[in-house]
Formats: structure tokens, C-alpha cells, sequence
């Protein structure tokens, strides 16, 4: 890391570092990016046993009323199985925009 | 007094010896120092090696334990070890690569420009590390225990000597792990003898991670209903809370945002992670699978556990119901083989990093600046003992399954070096008393329901031990930023820094 502070004092216009206020540019469309992916993420790892907390406390009851996918209860599955796939998923999409912004931010640059 | 099992013994020493040789070859092969491979590998071997560096005794023994025992709870800690990858990728992931220090307290110290930061994350790492290799103890006494008939506490100092020679023998020959082979050991030393286990009990045995739901379909219909409805063993908030804390806590625990600089660039490291995830998730699958199936066969053969001795078995069950159904014991012995492997590589690491982290970033820092690589050598060799001492004592009564005592490390990590990293990278303010408020809270948050809790029950219930990120994250990252705001900003090279490399393309 460089140790020297000093400094034109036209580049000490602008040193903020900030994830709900990005620079224009790149930090804000890396931004972007990470916001999707965090909604997506949050929402379909808590949605569910949120949804669940909020729907369902009797036992018997829910077992006989959600649907059921392989022979268990839907939700089961969901986060047994599907939210792996899902989390699997985000990464996938995450790097394919990561690798696109990158790209197209080096060539303009 | 139990009969000592062969096999499995003999096995075992076959596969160290087999491990040890293949590390010696795999050193010949790469071209970089310190153990870690340099040379451009595929991205589906980078994956296998993030999955092998993380396979624990906490994943291969102790997920299938906690489903034994809580069922649908046990998907907070499937969800939490793996839903922690998307956040560590999305949020720090290229951000810490590009920042360049390697470890904890290298990064606080860089960042933070503070000594007592860096002497802070030193012992924060220290103390994740032992927490950590308590639960792996654990899991390797209770093997050894099963392997040889012996007591637990015989076994667990029979575990330590095997994993001390094993670290002995490693260092001396020089041997790196090769990870690709060690995981593919793993993964099929718990898969294999699943399906086998799903085809005695009858049940379609190609795919027994989606058969084992009939198993728990078939169990009578209160028990059925107890293992399938989400809130029978844990509310809600339990359930989030803790899905969380692990997810913050593999974001920030060291020796997982490590695996970002052991590949050739930051693309190879991103795209890693995917299969990474995807060989985790082969065993996170899996994992539930051996609950239910023990569960299954406790019910046919008219068995009933009282809780203590469910409790008791539950963190060996993936090889108890191996055992119950009959399976050919080379079988099981393939699953306590792989148990063995997981804890023995996990401690090795740990201690390793323990042990550097008190020799330089304690001893050489603090201590002795002018000590030679010599001296701080043997002040890592005596750590490595004093570390395992530690573990010892703790081990010996461990207070909880392998899964919970891990979950507390990851709470740890969870509510100190997780903001400090996400703080550090994401808001240039953030300054060296923001971090050392942070991380002091942080601890706090962490032990004050383990060492005050009995007095406050409320406390416990508000901060569950293995939990307690849902709240402690949060505040930590509000004090930090409380305090940061009310103290000079860090310096300008630093905040440029920041800019012009940590967050340019």
C-alpha cells in the first residue's frame, strides 16, 4: 500500500468510499449488481420461514395443507434442496455481470 | 469394554500414508512457496479445493447429527454454511483480493493502520481457531472412541498425538495437501455408503438425497410430523438467527476468505466459488439423508433412545446407522475414514494458522521485533502444543454437538472480523477506534450470553450462543460507525488506496 499522503489537491476532491452513496462509474454499477443479487439472496432464504413463522403453527394442519414435492412438504424440499441450487444460482449470475462490467469498464478506460 | 475394530484402523493408516505421499508429489509439482498452489488450475479443481478446505468434521459428522436429533432445524446450518458463500462473493470477495493482505490482522493492520487492532484480530483469529478445533476434536475422539473401544477422553488424547505426528511427519517431508484428491476421498466416502444404506432400508438408493423423504414419510405419524413441521425444535427466530450468524460468520471467518488467494487471478477465485458451492452442496444434500434413515431404522427395529443417548450418538450417526443397517464394515469403515480425514485436515490447518498468528502477529510484533525466523519458528512449534493443550482441556467436556461449538466460532467471526472487513472495504470513514469499538462489542456480544447467560435467561433468548449475529452484526456495524464519526477520518493514502485499487476493475 502506498505510504505517501501527499497529494494534487484536484485528487482530493473525491476519496469517498460508500455502498448506499457509490461513485459514478464502475462502484455504482458494481453496486447495482450486488444489490440484485443481495435482494434476491435475502428474500428467498428468509422469505420462506418468514412466510412460514407468519402462516403456520399448527403442525398437523400445515403438513396437510402445503403441497408436497418428492413426498414431503414443499418448503422441506425448498430448503433442503432448492435454496443450494438457488444460492449456486446467484453466484453463477453474479460473476457473469462481474466479468461483463469489468470488461466493458477496462476497455473504456 | 468394546472390541477394537481393524479395518477402519488399518485403513486409516493406509490413506495418511497414501495423503502424505500424493502431498509430497503435489509439492514437487507446484512452482510457489508456503503450500499454496500457483499454477493456473480449472476453475471446477478451484472449487474442489474451496469444498476440501472446508469440509469439516462440523459438515461431514455433526450436520447429520443435528438432523438426527431437530430435523428441519438442521437446514439453518445447511442454509447459513452455504448462503455465507453468496455474501463473502457479492460483498468482499474480488474487493479483499484486490486489497492484497492475506491475512486477518494483516488486513486490519493495513487498513486500520493500528497495532492493537491488528494485536486484536490476531487473538480474535487465536480464538476462533481453538473454538473451532474443540468441535473437531470432538468429533475425532468420538471416532476414535468407536475405532478402538476405548474411553472418550483416552481417545480424544489418542486423537491429538495422531493429528500432532501427522503435522510432524507433513511438515518434515514437506507434503502439501492436494485438495482436489482429498475431497474426492471425502465426498465419495460419504456418499457411497449413504446409497448402500438407502438400498438396505429399501428406499431408491440412486438419489437418496431426495429418498430420504419418504424414510421420514413412512416414520409414524407424531414423529413424521415432528421431524417435517419447521418449529418443533426451534422457533422462528432461532431458526433465522442462526441461519444468519453462520452466514456472516463464513463471510468473515480467515482461513475461508484465504481460499481468494490461493488461485492465479480474481475471475479463477469468483468462478471458484460457484463450484465450490456446488461440491459443498453435493454433501449438504447428503448430509440430512443419514438423520432420517437412522431415524427410519430406529423406528422398524422397535429401538427407543431416551434424548441423552440420542444426544450422545448424534454426532457419530453417520456411522451408527451404517452400523444398525447391516452395512459391510469395510463401508463403514470408509465413513469413519472420512470423518477422520475431515477433522484431522481442519485441525492441521487451524493449528497451523493459530500458531502463526501467535508467533508473529503477537510474539514477533509485540514481544520480540528482532527475533529471528529461527526463534519464531520454535515459538510456532511450541504454540502448536500449547494450542492442542488448550483444545484438550476444553474438548474433554464439550459443551455442545460439533455443530454448535463450530456455530459459536462462526459467531465470533460473525460479529468482529465480518464488520470489520465489510466496513473496511465498504466506507472509507471507518477508522481505527470505529474498528477497535467494533470488535470490543462484538466479543462481548459473543460471550456475554455463554458467561453471564444462567444469570440472565433473557439474554440467551435474545442472543442464543450460536446465534447471536442477528443482533451482534448489526451492532457492531452501528458502533463502528458511531465511532468512526465521532474520530478523526484514517489517512488520505488509505481512503486512495481504496479507490484507486480496491474498487477499480
Amino acid at each position: 500500500m502506498p505510504q505517501a499522503d501527499e497529494q494534487p489537491a484536484s485528487r482530493r476532491e473525491d476519496l469517498r468510499v460508500n455502498f448506499f452513496r457509490p461513485r459514478a462509474g464502475f462502484m455504482r454499477k458494481e453496486v447495482t449488481i450486488i444489490w440484485i443479487t443481495l435482494i434476491a439472496w435475502a428474500t428467498m432464504t428468509f422469505g420462506m420461514p418468514i412466510h412460514l413463522a407468519l402462516t403456520h403453527t399448527d403442525p398437523a394442519a400445515t403438513l396437510a395443507e402445503v403441497p408436497y414435492i418428492f413426498g414431503i412438504p414443499a418448503y422441506f424440499w425448498f430448503s433442503g434442496q432448492f435454496l443450494i441450487l438457488w444460492f449456486i444460482f446467484l453466484c453463477f449470475f453474479f460473476n457473469v455481470l462481474i466479468d461483463w462490467l469489468t470488461t466493458s469498464s477496462r476497455k473504456r478506460r | 469394554m468394546e472390541m477394537v475394530k481393524y479395518t477402519p484402523f488399518f485403513l486409516l493408516c493406509i490413506i495418511l500414508i497414501v495423503s502424505l505421499v500424493v502431498g509430497m508429489l503435489t509439492r514437487r509439482q507446484d512452482s510457489g512457496g508456503y503450500g499454496i498452489q500457483v499454477r493456473s488450475i480449472g476453475h471446477a479443481s478451484i472449487g474442489a479445493a474451496i469444498a476440501s478446505n472446508w469440509m469439516s468434521a462440523a459438515s461431514f459428522l455433526g450436520i447429520a447429527g443435528v438432523f438426527f436429533l431437530n430435523g428441519y432445524f438442521a437446514f439453518a446450518y445447511i442454509l447459513g454454511w452455504t448462503g455465507g458463500y453468496v455474501l463473502l462473493l457479492v460483498l468482499m470477495g474480488s474487493q479483499l483480493r484486490r486489497f492484497g493482505k492475506y491475512t486477518a490482522p494483516d488486513f486490519v493492520e493495513a487498513r486500520y493502520e493500528s497495532p492493537v487492532a491488528r494485536v486484536f484480530s490476531a487473538v480474535i483469529t487465536i480464538v476462533i481457531s481453538v473454538i473451532y478445533c474443540v468441535a473437531q476434536y470432538k468429533g475425532l475422539g468420538l471416532i476414535f472412541a468407536w475405532m478402538f473401544g476405548i474411553d472418550y477422553t483416552q481417545a480424544l488424547v489418542f486423537g491429538i498425538l495422531i493429528t500432532l505426528v501427522y503435522l510432524l511427519i507433513a511438515g518434515a517431508l514437506r507434503a502439501a495437501r492436494n485438495q482436489q484428491v482429498h475431497y474426492l476421498i471425502l465426498i465419495l466416502s460419504f456418499v457411497i455408503p449413504l446409497m448402500l444404506i438407502a438400498k438396505k432400508l429399501g428406499y431408491n438408493w440412486l438419489v437418496p438425497q431426495f429418498s430420504y423423504g419418504s424414510a421420514l414419510k413412512d416414520l409414524p405419524a407424531q414423529i413424521s410430523n415432528d421431524y417435517l413441521f419447521p418449529w418443533t425444535f426451534g422457533s422462528p427466530y432461532e431458526w433465522i438467527a442462526l441461519c444468519f450468524t453462520l452466514m456472516v460468520g463464513t463471510a468473515g471467518l480467515p482461513h475461508v476468505l484465504s481460499r481468494f488467494y490461493t488461485v492465479p487471478n480474481n475471475r479463477d477465485a469468483r468462478w471458484g466459488v460457484v463450484w465450490g458451492l456446488f461440491f459443498i452442496g453435493l454433501l449438504y444434500w447428503s448430509a440430512p439423508a443419514f438423520g432420517a434413515f437412522a431415524q427410519n431404522w430406529l423406528v422398524r427395529s422397535g429401538t427407543v433412545l431416551d434424548p441423552e443417548a440420542a444426544r450422545a450418538i448424534a454426532d457419530i450417526i453417520v456411522i451408527k446407522v451404517a452400523e444398525w443397517v447391516g452395512l459391510n464394515e469395510i463401508f463403514v469403515s470408509i465413513l469413519a475414514i472420512g470423518g477422520v480425514m475431515a477433522a484431522i485436515s481442519t485441525i492441521t490447518g487451524l493449528l497451523v494458522s493459530g500458531a502463526g498468528a501467535i508467533s508473529y502477529d503477537i510474539y514477533y510484533r509485540l514481544v520480540n521485533p528482532n527475533a529471528n525466523e529461527r526463534h519464531l519458528l520454535l515459538v510456532a512449534k511450541v504454540s502448536t502444543l500449547l494450542l492442542a493443550g488448550l483444545v484438550l482441556v476444553i474438548a474433554v467436556n464439550p459443551p455442545g454437538l460439533i455443530a454448535q461449538i463450530t456455530a459459536v466460532a462462526f459467531a465470533l467471526a460473525g460479529n468482529t472480523l465480518f464488520p470489520v472487513f465489510l466496513l473496511g472495504i465498504w466506507w472509507d470513514r471507518t477508522n481505527k477506534y470505529g474498528a477497535i469499538a467494533g470488535m470490543t462489542v462484538g466479543t462481548i456480544v459473543t460471550f456475554a450470553p455463554l458467561l453471564v447467560g444462567h444469570l440472565f435467561p433473557m439474554l440467551r433468548a435474545i442472543l442464543p450462543p450460536t446465534s447471536s449475529a442477528l443482533i451482534g452484526a448489526p451492532l457492531v456495524i452501528l458502533t463502528m460507525i458511531f465511532v468512526s464519526r465521532f474520530t478523526p477520518p484514517p489517512a488520505e493514502h488509505v481512503r486512495r488506496f481504496l479507490v484507486d485499487k480496491v474498487h477499480s476493475p
